[in-house]
């Protein structure tokens, strides 16, 4: 094992992002964002379109400079040492290029070699992508015959190909089906339980709820929020639906706790925000006290209620 | 260090040839190069041979068929790789490429090799024809040999120039464009650049009377026609043994009947100085007064400017954002 690699990891998150602002003429895409990547986590970075996410990864990914702040990968500046960072970072664009007249093996390899693996370890390493993202078969087939799932494994093995220690994704569940999606969690959570940090942006809750670990919300360039997805739980709250066989009974088992917001005599009823405790206390009264309730549910995800309070005010 | 350049540029260009290979009617485009080819060298070579001649038919057969694979050569080259660069922006596979631990330089020096490469295998194509002149006669392999190379250097800069093109702009198709308007500048630009300025540069002389006398002074921008593909193809053409004729009036000169030296001979007469002495005993102006070296050194500086050029443009990280990246 590399001596600074050891020293890196309990040194310093896998990714520190201190006051970056960047603009793009007169559009300001960043305005003093932070950010903190953990190794052995995943990390959502969530925000609305237009919010710097992209931006963000393109200068974590080395590609882009901030105009001011400090950017630090791998316990390496961005600025100083973007060879260094390159090493042990692994991207993964929203846009995938790939290169369509190659075999699948041959991408790969080739990318093995662009990132100084030997012949023997880029095969070795290529065999052993291949069988994570359940290529195998289309080892020896052209690119192009590969589904847009497939050629989205085929991307996230490119960014896998040297091991790093941190991983950037972006939008990288967009257009998978829910079976893909399923594996790119799995692949995301063992990769963090292999100690990787891996970041990955994205504008669709639902999906992050289960992937990740901690979620950073950003939008107007800056980030709002920072908190742990099982805090996000206890704390959180959300609006539930609860229905019954007798709309009656369950208005009057509601007017009677004053937690009724509808005054019709409906079996079902949209319920005000409440933490999970809140929610478990009233639905217990209402069965205590007779109703047969069959759905009780929140309106939205954990995930997604944080979101939109955290954004509401922000415009 | 250099081993460690040389691998990256060739790990880019093998994996750039194969695409290339894999893309495009390649046999289709080759068979129509081998059979335009073959079309024109017989009709020259039937030209040749009803046309009386003294000497062998090769010598002219191949200053021809050089000429005009240097024309076709500066034709296609600019759409070797004025898309080599933005064309992988547009398709998103650049930034995958900048960020492995490739350096610049291994990624312009592969992308450029790997165009080339297709371009030479063309030029390859010709050789068939270049053994039928050799095979007519009066050649020597030297000549043939030096023809061909610097034919081949020409067409890497042409590659060099249209690649860096294709990294400063955004659009191939104007990429594209503006190396064919580089490859006019270097051609028929030069030459027009020269007629237009040599009445300006002419001297003019008081002589006795009320008039000047005017002297044409080409010899004071005979370097602008030097950067010229066809200047530098015909000039670097080795000299062929001079041959003494029977003129007409009784003496005896030397008459090349070979279009490379004619046009070679030509430009280097543009750069004597009115009354100098000049030529050798046998008529032909020597090598002092050769305009090729300097031709094909500014060439070749050109190509290495390109080739810094595209390397500045993909380092990374950089100010700019790559073309075909969302950002929000």
């Amino acid at each position: 094992m590399d001596a600074t690699l050891c020293h890196v990891t309990e040194d310093e998150p896998g990714v520190v992002v201190q006051d970056v602002w960047r603009s793009f003429g007169s559009v300001a895409a960043l305005r003093g964002v932070q950010l903190s990547v953990p190794y052995g986590q995943v990390t959502a970075l969530v925000g609305p379109n237009g919010a710097g996410k992209t931006t963000l990864l393109l200068i974590l990914a080395t590609l882009l400079t901030p105009d001011r702040g400090q950017v630090r990968v791998a316990g390496l500046d961005t600025a100083a040492d973007p060879s260094g960072v390159r090493a042990r970072m692994g991207w993964m664009p929203d846009v995938f290029g790939v290169y369509d007249q190659l075999k699948v093996r041959e991408y790969l390899g080739f990318f093995a070699a662009a990132y100084r693996l030997d012949r023997a370890a880029g095969a070795a390493r290529t065999a052993e992508l291949l069988s994570l993202i359940h290529l195998e078969e289309y080892a020896d087939r052209p690119v192009h015959v590969l589904s847009r799932g497939q050629k989205q494994r085929l991307a996230m093995a490119r960014a896998l190909i040297h091991r790093p220690r941190v991983l950037l994704l972006d939008e990288p569940a967009s257009g998978l089906d829910p079976r893909s999606r399923l594996e790119l969690r799995d692949t995301l959570r063992s990769l963090a339980a292999d100690g990787v940090a891996v970041l990955v942006s994205s504008h669709i809750l639902s999906e992050l709820e289960e992937i990740a670990d901690r979620v950073v919300l950003v939008t107007g360039g800056q980030t709002v929020g920072e908190f742990e997805m099982a805090e996000l739980g206890r704390q959180g709250r959300v609006g539930y639906r609860v229905r019954a066989t007798d709309g009656a009974a369950l208005a009057a088992a509601l007017a009677s706790r004053s937690a009724d917001s509808s005054d019709q005599d409906s079996a079902e009823v949209a319920l005000p925000p409440m933490t999970e405790e809140e929610a478990a206390d009233l639905l217990t009264g209402l069965i205590g006290a007779g109703v047969r309730v069959v759905a009780y549910e929140p309106l939205y995800s954990r995930l997604e209620s944080a979101y939109l309070e955290m954004t509401e005010g922000r415009g | 260090m250099i081993g460690h350049l040389v691998r990256g540029a060739a790990l880019v260009a093998g994996q750039e040839f194969r695409i290339r290979l894999r893309t495009g009617r390649w046999r289709w485009l080759l068979g129509a190069w081998v059979l335009v080819l073959a079309v024109f060298t017989a009709l020259v070579d039937a030209a040749l041979s009803s046309v009386h001649m003294s000497g062998a038919r090769g010598v002219p057969l191949l200053g021809i068929l050089m000429l005009f694979v240097l024309g076709l050569v500066l034709v296609i080259s600019p759409a070797l790789t004025a898309q080599s660069v933005n064309g992988d922006r547009e398709r998103g596979t650049l930034a995958t490429l900048q960020i492995t631990r490739l350096t610049p330089v291994q990624i312009a020096l592969g992308k450029l090799a790997a165009g080339w490469a297709v371009g030479l295998v063309a030029l390859a194509l010709t050789l068939p024809f270049v053994g039928w002149a050799m095979a007519e006669g009066g050649l020597t392999i030297a000549r043939v040999a030096g023809v061909v190379s610097v034919a081949a250097l020409l067409m890497g800069v042409v590659c060099a120039f249209s690649q860096a093109l294709s990294a400063l702009l955004a659009r191939s198709i104007t990429s594209a464009l503006l190396s064919y308007v580089v490859v006019f500048a270097l051609t028929a630009g030069t030459g027009i650049a020269f007629g237009v300025l040599s009445p300006l540069v002419a001297e003019h002389r008081p002589t006795v009377g009320s008039y000047d006398e005017t002297i044409s002074r080409p010899d004071r921008i005979w370097w602008l026609l030097a950067p010229n593909p066809f200047v530098i193809l015909a000039d670097s053409a080795p000299q062929l043994p001079p041959r003494v004729v029977e003129g007409p009036d009784g003496r005896t000169y030397v008459r090349p009947d070979d279009p490379l030296s004619a046009f070679g001979q030509e430009v280097r007469r543009i750069r004597i100085p009115p009354d100098t002495a000049s030529g050798s005993s046998a008529g032909l102006i020597g090598d002092e007064w050769a305009v090729w070296p300097y031709g094909l050194g500014f060439d070749l500086l050109l190509a290495a400017g390109a080739v810094w050029v595209t390397a500045r443009r993909l380092r990374a990280p950089s100010h700019r954002i790559p073309r075909g990246v969302r950002v929000g």
